[in-house]
């Protein structure tokens, strides 16, 4: 159900589900949920699955409950639009956990801040902790390791037989991991890997490593 | 006036051009003046437009004595033909015999290629006679106050019904009708069709089974029986001759001869790309006939095709190399020749293509076919016995497609809104929806209204809302625009414009092709090197380049599959190929050498055998079985198969179908004396089975594409004006997999499989496959390497994937491999 990596002496475990869980901090990272967007589709007419709101929320307690930690940072994205009925599930959603939210900005994230700050949520457009450089666009820095999301990677893989296979991932560079989308309703793009990067395909409830 | 005095204001104009009346024009004028509905049988270029243009017009003239100095404004009848190409000829042809009556009708088009001003004068004062076609009819039922445009409408023909049965865009068109039944009090509908297997079930669907409109009516065949000569060009040396391909550019100077002996000639590709390739292939070695050939396809811009449909007129163009886009409609005399180029997959097609030379009455057709490889000389040779026999197949009609009713009844939410039981009876009424059930009708009631099936709280799902009147009604602005927008996309594909970065436009593409474009690339579309720009607004720039291109855009099309009929004379017409040569074709006799090569190591099967061959190379383990009963059945056969072996033990399969026969390709080498011995070739279960196969594989997911665009589901947003919506763009396939995962007897996604298995599976002729299969002698080859009739399996790249494996073990085996390398 996991993997774990070991970044610039932190260790880190990937979870199935697409968070990224930082032990010696803690935190779960999370990134492109895309709250909202079932709610955004519906009211302009097509019917995404009513049920397919409440399967976002089911997961983040999955993981809350696997890693039990004490903060967890959005790496944008959050919200898919503007402010919709989800919004009252992400507040019910917030008051019955006890860990610290932060979100980074997205360029999804259109929601006034006066509304996460009502919730206790902090905003940053970065965040630096202990060399690792936290935004949602990839933005590679010198001498920082670089966690993001935007992107929604997934991997094409080949086999004998002409077997092929597509499956989202954490694509991680020299100094970068880019999380998958966290979000049921989202979808994916296929990265080329050069021979350096580092792949972990998420696959029916595990992580991993190709 | 006496219908005597009508007919002869008809005959009259008749002989003033020097013509004399057909039998079936005589007779189709009759019954329609005297109140019938009816479906003719007749040829493209037979003059069936006048047979149904003339009556029209004798009974306004019948209904209006003073026609020549009072003209009655108002829409009077309406003309629906599947392709927009078409509506100039008919417009122009409709004109004529208006003008030269004197009756003052005028004659207007309404086509996606319309322009905003027209409709809008359009809006304002309908012409007597619309020619439109399905989707542009659609949009006039999303017209607020539709039903007063259409009150005095007395004639809808429907042209080329065959084109339209058998696809939804048929079924959009049933459903048109059934409106315009109750709007237009005193309607006649007629049906124009070419011959299909199913004659008078394509009546049946035009006019709704066991309706009144059925019970008065009459079908007409034009028995204007035409010669038609058909033959193969056969490669000279049959050893260079190549196994696989679907270009026949081999053959390319076999053609230069037939050009030069014709007047004009036709030559049929059977996609775009096809056809985009041999127009260069032809100027590159023969530069002589730059200027005197031209090409013609859908993705080319309206101009320039019209400006090849006048060339081929007035004569002043030696070859046309083209697609579907001429199959239909438009009469070009000068053809004498025709080339189709690969097989057409259809015998009606291939006869409607052959009609296009030879146009004039009394002349005889002359078709000439193209194998691109091989094993299509066998093709060839059954094409001349399905031609003689006239084995025409049937087009199938869809039953229950919920998708274009979403989209109907949305439509008539857009414009003056409906009242369910009105709209119940009207649908009920029609072949496609003859068996909903109320269930059924309430979901998608419920669908419309609430997105699901219950209300819930915060819910803010928005379309279609009901009124205090029990009126359903979209009221919502943005709703309205999109699905206006989307009706005009239902045959699926993202096109995006192909223009010159200073103006100027080329034509469409499919999205497809250019997201696989880099900056720079070149590619050949309508006849020129391009430079790949930008993609800007949904539309592609594009600068001329003098670079080669290797790159050609490739169209999904033409992947269809042979009918019961061809594939039987397909089957006999190889196992002649152990007859003494004396009793076979000629097309059969210059196999040997091919047949020669495929006896070295397997064999060439006899009617009571069935072949199944292994062999093993870099790409794995290929098991190749043979049943030569056409593509969809080999589809059908292919996943139950590799479904039923998968249940045995663990194993990943990539699939390929073609019209002889299916290839399982795995890393795995299967035992096929295993797959005997458990009787996996068994009718009994066959339908849990397939239906459980289809859940393995992707034929569903695939399918579901057009569905949730003509659902609406999926927004393509709007090329047309540059606005791309990407905050609502989403694939069919997520779609796809949300309701596989949260609501799988949503009726859209239900869909998807019974499509799949009705349409594409044909799970009737796979029962009867698997019987005949039951009584052969099964024989298997276990070869040291590829057999000719192996070989456009293989290598086919469109694959079906299916496997019972944990995911997690076959990406293990697969990194395992890679790490080997």
């Amino acid at each position: 159900m996991t993997q774990n990596i070991r970044i610039y002496d932190h260790e880190f475990i990937l979870h199935a589900s697409g968070a990224v869980f930082w032990k010696g901090k803690a935190t779960l990272l999370i990134s492109d949920v895309h709250l909202g967007k079932v709610s955004h589709f519906r009211k302009f007419g097509a019917a995404v699955p009513l049920k397919a709101i409440g399967a976002n929320f089911e997961l983040l307690d999955e993981v809350i409950a696997y890693f039990n930690p004490e903060k967890i940072i959005f790496l944008g994205d959050l919200f898919h639009a503007h402010l919709n009925t989800e919004w009252i599930y992400f507040e019910a959603w917030i008051a019955q956990i006890a860990t610290e939210v932060i979100l980074i900005n997205g360029n999804h994230d259109v929601i006034s801040p006066l509304k996460y700050e009502a919730l206790g949520i902090e905003i940053h457009d970065e965040l630096i902790l202990d060399k690792c450089l936290l935004t949602h666009h990839p933005e590679p820095r010198q001498g920082y390791f670089n966690f993001c999301g935007h992107i929604h990677p997934a991997v094409k893989i080949q086999g004998s037989g002409k077997q092929s296979l597509r499956l989202p991932c954490f694509f991680k560079t020299q100094d970068q991991m880019i999380l998958p989308a966290f979000g049921k309703f989202t979808g994916s793009y296929t990265l080329k890997r050069k021979k350096e990067d580092e792949v972990y395909a998420l696959a029916e409830g595990m992580v991993i490593k190709i | 006036m006496t219908t005597d005095q009508l007919y002869k204001i008809a005959e009259d104009w008749f002989d003033q051009q020097n013509w004399k009346p057909f039998a079936f024009q005589r007779q189709t004028w009759k019954t329609f003046l005297q109140g019938k509905n009816g479906l003719l049988n007749a040829p493209t270029g037979s003059g069936k437009t006048y047979a149904l243009w003339f009556p029209i017009i004798l009974d306004y003239i019948k209904n209006h004595p003073d026609y020549k100095t009072t003209h009655k404004k108002g829409l009077k009848a309406i003309w629906i033909t599947p392709l927009r190409a078409l509506s100039h000829e008919i417009k122009q042809s409709a004109e004529r015999v208006a003008n030269d009556l004197g009756t003052g009708l005028s004659v207007g088009i309404r086509s996606g290629d319309t322009s905003t001003s027209e409709r809008v004068k359009q809006k304002r004062n309908m012409p007597d006679l619309l020619i439109t076609t399905p989707e542009s009819l659609q949009l006039l039922l999303a017209t607020k106050g539709y039903a007063k445009t259409f009150k005095n409408c007395s004639a809808i023909v429907v042209d080329e019904w065959h084109e339209l049965l058998g696809t939804k865009r048929g079924v959009q068109t049933e459903l048109g009708l059934s409106r315009l039944k109750s709007v237009c009090k005193k309607v006649r509908i007629w049906g124009i069709s070419a011959t299909i297997g199913n004659l008078d079930e394509a009546r049946q669907v035009l006019l709704g089974p066991a309706s009144p409109a059925l019970d008065n009516s009459v079908m007409i065949k034009a028995n204007t029986a035409k010669k038609i000569t058909v033959k193969s060009i056969i490669p000279k040396k049959m050893e260079t001759f190549p196994w696989r391909g679907h270009l026949g550019l081999h053959l390319l100077e076999k053609v230069i001869p037939i050009l030069n002996n014709s007047k004009t000639t036709l030559l049929f590709t059977n996609t775009r790309s096809q056809c985009e390739i041999w127009f260069q292939k032809i100027l590159e070695k023969h530069p002589e006939y730059a200027g005197e050939i031209a090409m013609h396809h859908g993705s080319i811009n309206k101009e320039t095709r019209q400006w090849v449909e006048q060339a081929i007129r007035n004569e002043s163009l030696k070859a046309v190399v083209c697609t579907s886009s001429l199959d239909l409609g438009v009469d070009f005399a000068p053809v004498e020749t025709v080339v189709q180029i690969g097989g057409t997959k259809g015998i009606a097609r291939f006869i409607q293509r052959a009609g296009r030379s030879g146009h004039r009455p009394g002349k005889e057709s002359v078709i000439y076919f193209l194998p691109t490889h091989a094993l299509e000389l066998v093709e060839a040779s059954a094409l001349q016995q399905a031609v003689k026999k006239k084995e025409v197949e049937d087009r199938i009609p869809y039953l229950n497609s919920f998708d274009v009713l979403v989209q109907y009844l949305t439509t008539l939410a857009v414009s003056d809104g409906f009242y369910p039981s009105i709209i119940h009876k009207e649908i009920k009424n029609t072949f496609c929806y003859q068996a909903i059930t109320m269930e059924q009708w309430q979901w998608l009631l419920n669908f419309l209204v609430m997105g699901s099936q219950s209300l819930q709280t915060y819910d803010e799902f928005k379309k279609v809302e009901v009124e205090e009147d029990g009126r359903f009604k979209v009221n919502h602005r943005g709703i309205a625009m999109r699905h206006r927008f989307q009706i005009g996309t239902i045959v699926g594909d993202a096109n995006l414009t192909v223009r010159y970065q200073k103006g100027g436009y080329i034509g469409t593409i499919e999205e497809y092709f250019i997201s696989k474009l880099k900056t720079g690339d070149v590619f050949t579309f309508a006849g020129r090197n391009l430079e790949f720009i930008r993609i800007k607004q949904m539309q592609v720039h594009v600068r001329n380049s003098s670079k080669k291109s290797t790159k050609v855009p490739a169209w999904m099309g033409g992947r269809m599959s042979f009918s019961t009929q061809m594939s039987e004379l397909l089957r006999n017409e190889l196992y002649s190929a152990a007859l003494p040569e004396s009793q076979q074709s000629i097309e059969i006799k210059s196999l040997k050498t091919i047949f020669d090569k495929q006896r070295e190591e397997s064999i060439v099967p006899k009617p009571n055998e069935f072949l199944i061959e292994t062999f093993e190379t870099n790409d794995g383990h290929h098991h190749i079985f043979y049943p030569f009963e056409g593509r969809a059945v080999h589809e059908a056969m292919g996943s139950l198969l590799s479904y039923r072996i998968s249940l045995l033990s663990p194993i990943t399969f990539s699939l390929a179908f073609n019209d002889y026969g299916f290839e399982l390709l795995s890393d795995q080498k299967l035992d096929i004396q295993e797959i005997l011995d458990n009787n996996l070739f068994t009718t009994a279960y066959v339908f849990d089975d397939l239906q459980k196969s289809l859940n393995a594989t992707e034929m569903a997911k695939r399918k579901f594409r057009d569905i949730a665009v003509i659902s609406g589901l999926v927004f393509t947003g709007y090329p047309e004006k540059g606005i791309k919506m990407k905050h609502l763009q989403s694939s069919s396939q997520l779609f796809f997999d949300v309701f596989k995962d949260y609501e799988a007897d949503n009726l859209l996604y239900q869909q998807a499989f019974t499509e799949t298995f009705e349409h594409q599976l044909e799970e009737g002729r796979l029962r009867m496959a698997l019987e005949r299969i039951q009584k052969q002698k099964i024989v298997c080859k276990q070869c040291r390497q590829p057999t000719p009739f192996s070989f456009p399996l293989i290598t086919d790249r469109l694959r079906e994937k299916l496997s019972s494996e944990k995911l997690a073990d076959r990406i293990k085996r697969m990194t395992a491999k890679l790490l080997k390398k």
